[in-house]
């Protein structure tokens, strides 16, 4: 059976600004990593202050390792000490950045000798080795992170909590220190929670994805399952959902739905029965584009529209295309195949979706 | 111009004649208010530090006490301690006044809320998100204490700074409760004032310029001490 280290339940707290946050249940199982991510303001943040014992919740429970968290004074430093944070801002001490790592170990009574080998690889990996000497105060915003890293992780923590660790750093700087971060986070078989409203930084490290939103977490599971089928419209559109279709279900067949959408039907695999109202929702990478006259004899699509160019938009390496096929229809084509296909705005093409990438939602 | 010379003149000659008052008069006053900043560093700091960084019921009202008392009118301190040692008051049994330990007492009184209110200050100058990072880390709550307190050390020294010149320049309470005893309580501001009283306004002069070489010397280490601190901190590593 696989171990928890954090579980929480009925996890409740009021704020004077008048922002309740309320878990119902969260749970971490040991070695994966877990996204929180929701937009700013969501509570993402307080909830891993609440996770790092430096607030105390109004009621519910938090079993850390298999124990109930206490919020006395020398249990909560004692619990812990299993843990370690990291946050949007490095906080470094006034002190050299080698004392800066190793000050985690000195608090906890360490001997730095005893963490060599982890102390060794972390100042390799996150190429701080010649920041040793140097005041924090001369490093850049980067490389003060990376010492604000090393910190955290040299004491191997049982969890590490990092909270936006990259929001505050210059894109060139933070798309290193990302794979620099992650590279360690899976050589080392961290258990963590990683904060952030980046999906495709969640896309990259996730094993399991919390989507939080007003102080509640709106879904929780593996990270395939979350971006596949989101359990609502607001989950969908926070993990990239760019077509979202409200219909009927005109009928379904062995569990292929037939779904009603003004004048079209489109196929998606679900166990919806006939008549419930649905959203139906899918993701603009399943959506693929083609040129008219192309044989489509070979392909196991069910669903094919014909639609006109609306927009045409640069979404970072990716072009976003909207068709207008009678609903709204968005799908993410590469600059080649925008060329290939000749795409403009009122360029008629064609477009089809597999039956088992559109995902069905309950309305 | 002349009367200004002969004052700097004197005071040379003073200085190095040998002339065993002056050397009296000087120990006395590095004595008094050397212990009476020490004292006061004592009290002063571990409260600023406390003050600082907890948030309490009354804390606003505890700050408005230490910055009133910053402001503390010597004469105010000298007649509180006066009548608290006065031979009928409530510390009389102790003997004590016109003595330099009476004048010592009240210089803390001078000195501890001005290095309690900059040591508030310095601490309440440091990023908030320190004390949470230090927790995080795992620190107990005198181990944030002991941090906190660490990035805090520059300004503290500015603190002692203030401290020491709030009481080396002071002149109503020592007098009000020192007496300015000859060979006793006699110190180089109840001197100069005891000087200029008699018309002897050199000599006067003298001990200005011997009071303001004290200050600039104690500042000038304290200084140095902070700029160096600033400097070679990044350098040393614990093992």
């Amino acid at each position: 059976m696989v171990r928890k280290i954090l579980e929480i339940k009925n996890l409740k707290k009021h704020y004077d600004s008048g922002f309740d946050l309320g878990v119902d249940h969260l749970g971490l199982d040991e070695n994966r990593i877990m996204v929180l991510i929701g937009p700013n303001g969501s509570g993402k943040s307080t909830l891993i202050k609440l996770i790092n014992l430096l607030e105390q919740p109004d009621s519910g429970e938090i079993v850390f390792d298999g124990s109930n968290v206490l919020y006395s004074g020398k249990a909560a430093c004692d619990l812990r000490k299993n843990m370690s944070a990291v946050f949007q801002d490095p906080f470094l001490f006034n002190m050299s950045v080698y004392n800066n790592i190793i000050i985690g170990l000195k608090l906890r009574h360490i001997k730095v000798g005893q963490k060599k080998e982890i102390f060794d690889y972390l100042i390799e990996k996150l190429n701080i080795e010649h920041l040793l000497l140097r005041n924090p105060g001369s490093l850049s915003g980067g490389e003060q992170q990376r010492v604000a890293l090393a910190r955290a992780l040299v004491l191997e923590p049982r969890l590490l909590l990092l909270d936006e660790p990259l929001a505050n750093i210059d894109q060139l700087s933070r798309e290193d220190l990302r794979s620099d971060l992650f590279g360690i986070l899976k050589d080392t078989e961290r258990s963590a929670i990683y904060v952030t409203h980046d999906r495709n930084e969640a896309m990259i490290i996730a094993d399991d994805i919390a989507v939080i939103n007003s102080g509640k977490i709106e879904q929780t599971g593996p990270k395939n399952d979350v971006f596949r089928r989101p359990s609502n419209e607001f989950v969908a559109k926070f993990v990239g959902v760019e077509t979202l279709l409200e219909g009927t279900v005109l009928e379904n067949k062995n569990n292929v739905c037939s779904v009603g959408i003004n004048r079209t039907e489109i196929y998606a695999v679900s166990d919806f029965r006939t008549g419930q109202n649905v959203t139906v929702a899918i993701r603009p990478e399943d959506v693929v584009l083609f040129s008219e006259g192309t044989d489509l004899s070979g392909s196991s699509a069910l669903n094919f529209f014909r639609g006109t160019v609306i927009e045409l938009q640069d979404v970072g390496l990716f072009k976003k295309v909207e068709l207008d096929c009678g609903f709204r229809l968005v799908s993410f084509v590469t600059a080649n195949s925008v060329d290939r296909l000749g795409l403009q705005k009122g360029k008629v093409v064609n477009s089809s979706v597999k039956a088992s990438s559109i995902h069905l939602l309950k309305r | 111009m002349e009367l200004i010379w002969d004052g700097i003149k004197q005071a040379v000659i003073l200085l190095f004649s040998g002339s065993r008052e002056v050397y009296e008069i000087l120990l006395l006053t590095v004595r008094v208010s050397g212990i009476a900043v020490v004292v006061s560093m004592i009290i002063g700091m571990p409260a600023g530090l406390a003050i600082g960084l907890n948030r309490f019921k009354g804390r606003k009202f505890i700050v408005a006490v230490i910055n009133t008392g910053m402001g503390l009118p010597p004469v105010a301190a000298g007649l509180f301690v006066s009548v608290l040692l006065w031979r009928s008051g409530p510390l009389g049994f102790l003997g004590i006044m016109y003595t330099p330990s009476a004048m010592i007492i009240a210089q803390v009184l001078i000195a501890a809320p001005i290095i309690t209110g900059v040591t508030l200050a310095a601490v309440q100058q440091i990023n908030p998100g320190l004390k949470l990072q230090a927790l995080s880390l795992g620190a107990s709550r005198i181990q944030v204490l002991w941090l906190l307190a660490r990035e805090a050390k520059l300004p503290a020294l500015a603190a002692i700074m203030a401290g020491f010149g709030g009481v080396i320049s002071e002149v109503g309470a020592v007098m009000m409760v020192g007496g300015n005893i000859k060979n006793q309580t006699r110190v180089l501001t109840t001197a100069t004032v005891q000087y200029v009283r008699m018309g002897e306004l050199s000599l006067a002069i003298a001990l200005v310029i011997i009071l303001l070489i004290l200050a600039f010397a104690v500042n000038l280490v304290l200084t140095l001490v902070q700029q160096k601190e600033n400097r070679t901190w990044s350098g040393r590593f614990w093992r």
